[in-house]
């Protein structure tokens, strides 16, 4: 990460600070630095220059806010390429070798920039936050991290979300992946299929909770008809009827398919465009060689959509760690059902203690490392491959 | 020096980005941007009047109707230097707390839970009423010195109540309670009593629902607190909220056995102590109205009726008697709002001078769907057109303010931690386990209190004590 | 493109799954595939289908029964209303804030693609010191949870200092002779409130999720295209603009439909950098304001998440369409 960071930091650091790489280029490499640094920023600071002129621009016009909405549009849209196409001309007057080098940092590095001041500094000012108390007055050392693992509540959360990612990225794979592939089948009605099973995504949070509710409401026998599906199923057999939100463990279970309705159809979007990425020809090939559907589905097209898999696992795990919606509006996180992104919201903003909902975000960031390594493996493979 | 420079490099990003002129701050001069100010030293009325004010709060939907035209008819109305708008929102205490910290703070926030109040008073962002201009004795004969008491911090106060409600009810069926000869309690042994005469007539006297999603337990501590009030007495209470008086003391461990008593009892409570949790709060006293009646009683403040089932006439199908004395010990728990200020100037000293007279608060009882209650003490039970039980209402809080013996709600006082979290949780492991865990789930309350005992906010870094006693449990 | 066969003539020739005759497809197996495929529609569309029904019913009847059982008296008309929606769109400025969460969406939607295409692109294709790790980094940044950067964004809208090291100070001076002054830079951005700070927060909150997306889709384009781009004579800029964003057109549909459907949905990031004045309030907040404390008015939140679902899929079926097999298996051919 400090490689990362190098650029803001070496081009305002005095000469000693600066690592110089080793190798033939030597003498050039704090001018690519610079003029890397001035162009990721230029990017930005222009477009955001442009767009806050307009603005102020239209406003001082008095202007109906419809066309002053509209014209704003008009030039985020095509004024943020505008820009990288001005900055990319510009580099392209470099001398020599300089225009070839600095170019990616215009390209790669906005992005950079804006991500440092977007996320990069809320993550630091959290980790800083996490060694403070709860109004971010006194240094406490450890002792927030200390209640995220000694604190039954905080325990009951580790374990239920070590479940959630074991149990909803998964289902979500498995089901949209199976799904993509036998909705490419269909031909004519692929298209309608699938859109029933992106409709979740489609479907605002508050309007899924109700949804849900309606689905595992309880009332109290004799009280009154079920209104909630699950429990009028369940009733119709001749059983009692069941809060099922409130039964331990099974209501872990139930919120996480609440995710997986939601969820599957972000993985079944990403993996059906990426099989119809696989080269008809390959398949072809396959199959004159006698290969059955299942085989060519498990010899040719996972391998081949083998990264599009992982990439929709990875950000489903990552979502997974930061689910608290679907808990906070079903259960509150109540009869053991806490997940860690939700305890944290909770010492955040109920319980109001900064420190110990900081702690919980740094452990956020750190529980996620495994599954980053498993992604720079593969980026590295491909990398080789290549 | 070599730090130095790089200090500076940092935070040249957003320069260049910006483009525009840059401020200097000097060290600790930065206190949060426009608004927060700060409570110490602050001149009288040191900003100039922008004609707007701005007012955020947790009531919502018809309740914020109701706050603003209160507002409207009473002080935008009246006067032209200024206009005050009121917005409510489900997430208020979410939302305002990221305001207060991002430096955008309203103007004013109507805020729920008093212990928030001190909780800014602590960290400097509200601004004292004293440094506003405001008289606290006036103030005090207007809402009484209890109430002015909630927002008081280090001698000074930074909370003006702007509305309350009666909690202390309990809601009964008319016809069953003809039907059955059954009188209204007066004492608590008389509601024992009537709760056994309605079991061996054949009744289940009890509807008790505390569901209310990640709230859930909440109604409960509602009970254990017009339990205590009583049993304990009003100082034995305040001690208790304010952390002095632990959950695990005779005193409250006593006030959960009454508790106990109703709903462990046999047949007392409709469904079960084990379905309290589970039932939703608003859906609890449905049954009451079933033909015939699953029970006949539900202990809720004076927003319930509003989940009443459709069709239901007050005074004929239902009404509402004031929680019973115990040992004698009259009291009302009462809940509302305490608006702390962000902004200092001179037009939010006249609006409170305006909204908090009696004729303006009196402007509640005539606003609809709403159970809110006037905070100053001269409102009179005829303001409430709207809803004669509102009015009704209003005479025992009245009553017990001038008395001294209405207490507000205890969990919206203690430390969140306690007040929106294990005391919560505590009642629901309670009411589905039964009482023989009560012990514990009383020490795993308290081990939930700031080290420091409690309130508010400037608690201490947690000691090692605490988490061992959290991890014990 | 004419490498592949149109979809069409498959369907019409009725057999042979992806218009070949060397599987093993049948009658019976389609059958199955399609036994299936209804199976799990059915299954997801059940919740979908109460929230529709429970919108049409009168606040009693939701409270009163099931919305299956409307099934079964489908004729009682007393529990059907139009109302619930009459009151949505009839309320206060709902035609405003519908055009403010355009106003809000469109650029928030196509600011992070642009900006993480010529990432990813620079990711995949070029070579420079620190790509690897700066790759990484970004995508790291996905853990960040959205709440831990409300605080500090809003602060650097009011022209609150960017890091503040203020802490470092004394930290320097116990541990070195040095006197360290430290100076907080701030600029008053005063971006809180506007659309402009909105756009910038939902970029910058969506750009790691892009990077990594297209990043992915992007390094996985062949390489030899590249090459003989190259070969010809055509620069970065042209391969870029010639070649990859028309090849990258179904990845680029996904990553927009999710971005707009997150933006469009959001209610936090425009609840705290927008606001909930009527002039500047979006469908989320309008539809929240809405709905009481107390009162949890159901049928007017079944009603609003209808009214709100409408747009992102008209711009699900509308994107659709670029989701065509073999793009790049055709490209790689022509």
């Amino acid at each position: 990460m400090s490689d990362v960071l190098s650029p803001q930091q070496q081009a305002g650091t005095d000469e000693e600070e600066v690592y110089r790489p080793p190798g033939p280029r030597r003498g050039s490499g704090i001018v690519v630095f610079i003029l890397a640094v001035i162009a990721a920023v230029a990017i930005p600071a222009l477009f955001f220059v442009a767009l806050e002129a307009t603005f102020e621009f239209m406003e001082s016009q008095n202007l109906s806010p419809i066309l002053t909405g509209f014209v704003a549009i008009l030039i985020a849209v095509f004024g943020v390429f505008g820009v990288y196409t001005a900055v990319d001309l510009a580099i392209r007057r470099l001398p020599g070798t300089l225009s070839e080098r600095v170019r990616p940092y215009a390209w790669a590095g906005p992005a950079v920039v804006i991500l440092l001041i977007y996320l990069v500094y809320p993550a630091v000012n959290t980790i800083q936050l996490s060694f403070l108390d709860a109004t971010s007055t006194n240094f406490v050392g450890w002792a927030n991290y200390e209640y995220v693992f000694t604190d039954p509540a905080m325990l009951r959360s580790l374990r239920n979300t070590l479940a959630w990612i074991f149990v909803v990225p998964v289902s979500a794979v498995a089901i949209g992946l199976g799904f993509a592939v036998l909705a490419d089948k269909l031909r004519r009605l692929e298209s309608l299929a699938k859109s029933m099973i992106f409709l979740p995504m489609a479907i605002s949070f508050i309007g899924a909770g109700i949804v849900w509710r309606f689905v595992y409401a309880f009332r109290i026998e004799g009280s009154g008809e079920q209104i909630g599906i699950l429990n009028a199923a369940w009733t119709s057999l001749g059983n009692a009827p069941v809060d099922w939100l409130s039964i331990n463990g099974w209501n872990n279970l139930l919120l996480m398919v609440i995710m997986v309705w939601l969820q599957t159809g972000f993985a079944m979007v990403i993996l059906s465009s990426a099989i119809k990425g696989v080269p008809e020809d390959m398949l072809e090939a396959a199959r004159i060689d006698g290969a059955t559907e299942v085989q060519v589905f498990w010899r040719v097209v996972v391998p081949n959509i083998m990264s599009s898999i992982v990439v929709v696992f990875t950000t489903m795990v990552i979502g997974v760690l930061k689910v608290f919606d679907i808990v906070w509006v079903m259960t509150g996180g109540q009869d053991g059902t806490e997940v860690i992104a939700e305890r944290m919201i909770r010492n955040m903003f109920t319980f109001r203690d900064f420190g110990r909902g900081a702690a919980i975000a740094v452990f956020m960031f750190i529980a996620v490392i495994p599954i980053m390594i498993i992604n720079i493996r593969r980026f590295r493979e491909e990398e080789s491959i290549r | 020096m070599k730090l130095r420079s790089r200090l500076a490099v940092l935070a040249t990003v957003p320069i260049v980005l910006a483009a525009c002129s840059i401020n200097v701050y000097e060290e600790g001069s930065f206190a949060g941007g426009g608004g927060g100010g700060g409570g110490e030293g602050a001149a009288v009325n040191q900003e100039p009047d922008t004609g707007e004010i701005a007012i955020a709060g947790a009531a919502s939907g018809d309740e914020a109707n109701a706050i603003q035209g209160v507002i409207d008819e009473g002080v935008n109305d009246v006067q032209d230097e200024f206009t005050a708008t009121y917005t409510g929102s489900d997430s208020f205490e979410q939302n305002v707390i990221i305001q207060i910290e991002g430096g955008t703070p309203p103007d004013i926030g109507f805020f729920p839970q008093p212990g928030t109040v001190i909780e800014q008073a602590a960290q400097g962002n509200a601004i004292a009423l004293e440094d506003m201009g405001f008289d606290i004795a006036d103030l005090e004969a207007r809402f009484g010195e209890y109430l002015m008491s909630l927002g008081e911090y280090e001698g000074k106060h930074y909370g003006m109540p702007d509305t309350v409600n009666f909690k202390s009810a309990i809601w009964y069926n008319v016809p069953a309670f003809e039907d059955g000869g059954y009188e209204i309690p007066e004492t608590w042994e008389d509601l024992i009593a009537l709760s056994d005469q309605m079991v061996a007539d054949g009744q289940t006297p009890w509807c008790i629902g505390t569901g209310s999603e990640a709230a859930t337990g909440w109604p409960a501590t509602d009970w254990m607190e017009d339990i205590v009030l009583r049993q304990a007495g009003t100082d034995a209470y305040d001690a208790w909220v304010a952390g002095e008086l632990p959950f695990s003391s005779p005193e409250i461990t006593a006030a959960a056995e009454s508790f106990g008593d109703i709903i462990f009892t046999e047949g007392y409570v409709f469904g079960g102590a084990e379905n309290i949790s589970s039932t939703d709060f608003r859906d609890a006293p449905d049954p009451m109205f079933n033909d015939p009646p699953n029970c006949l009683m539900h202990r809720q403040a004076t927003f319930i009726p509003a989940f009443f089932p459709d069709g239901v006439v007050p005074f004929e199908d239902y009404d509402f008697f004031p929680f019973p004395t115990i040992d004698g010990n009259e009291g009302v728990l009462m809940a509302g709002g305490l608006a702390a200020i962000f902004s200092n100037r001179q037009e939010i000293v006249d609006f409170f001078d305006l909204y908090t007279s009696a004729d303006v608060q009196c402007l509640y009882g005539k606003q609809e769907n709403t159970t809110t209650m006037g905070a100053n003490v001269d409102v009179s039970p005829d303001c409430y057109t709207q809803n004669e039980l509102i009015g009704q209402a209003s005479i025992p809080l009245a009553e017990a303010i001038a008395a001294g013996t209405a207490r507000f709600d205890a969990s919206d006082l203690m430390p969140p931690a306690v007040g929106s979290g294990e005391f919560w949780n505590g009642m629901n492991e309670y009411t589905n386990d039964g009482p023989d865990n009560l012990e514990q789930v009383l020490a795993d309350i308290d081990a939930a209190f700031p080290s420091d005992g409690g309130g508010g906010g400037e608690s201490e870094a947690p000691s090692e004590s605490e988490a061992a006693s959290e991890s014990e449990g | 493109m004419s490498a592949t066969s149109p979809p069409v003539e498959d369907t019409q020739s009725g057999k042979g799954i992806k218009g070949t005759e060397g599987g093993v497809t049948n009658t019976g197996s389609r059958n199955l595939v399609r036994v299936i495929v209804l199976v799990i529609v059915l299954i997801w569309l059940i919740p979908a289908i109460g929230l529709l029904i429970t919108s049409l019913r009168t606040p009693a009847a939701i409270e009163s029964s099931g919305w299956w059982t409307v099934f079964a008296s489908i004729g009682d008309t007393s529990q059907w209303t139009l109302q619930n929606y009459r009151e949505v769109l009839e309320s206060n400025g709902f035609a405003g804030a519908f055009l403010n969460t355009l106003v809000v969406s469109v650029p928030a939607t196509i600011m992070p693609i642009v900006i993480a295409t010529f990432a990813a692109y620079a990711f995949s294709w070029m070579e420079f010191k620190g790509r690897f790790l700066m790759f990484v980094f970004v995508v790291a940044l996905l853990v960040v949870p959205l709440h831990v950067a409300l605080i500090p964004i809003l602060q650097l809208y009011n022209g609150g200092p960017l890091f503040d090291v203020s802490w470092l100070a004394p930290v320097v001076s116990f541990l070195t002779p040095w006197e360290v002054v430290t100076v907080e830079v701030g600029i008053p951005l005063d971006l809180n409130g506007t659309f402009l700070g909105v756009w910038l927060a939902h970029t910058g909150f969506g750009l790691p999720l892009a990077v990594y997306l297209l990043r992915n889709y992007i390094g996985s384009l062949p390489s030899e295209l590249m090459e003989s781009a190259r070969i010809d004579g055509a620069d970065h800029y042209a391969i870029f603009t010639r070649l990859i964003i028309p090849l990258s057109v179904p990845a680029l549909a996904s990553f927009a439909i999710f971005q707009f459907l997150w933006v469009f949905n959001d209610f936090l990031v425009a609840l705290v950098f927008l606001g909930e004045t009527a002039d500047v309030r979006v469908l989320t907040i309008a539809l929240n304001a809405l709905n009481g404390q107390f009162q949890n008015s159901w049928h007017l939140l079944t009603a609003g998440a209808f009214i709100s679902m409408v747009l992102p899929m008209v711009v699900f079926f509308s994107l659709q369409r670029f989701f065509v097999r073999g793009m790049t298996a055709g490209a790689v051919k022509g």
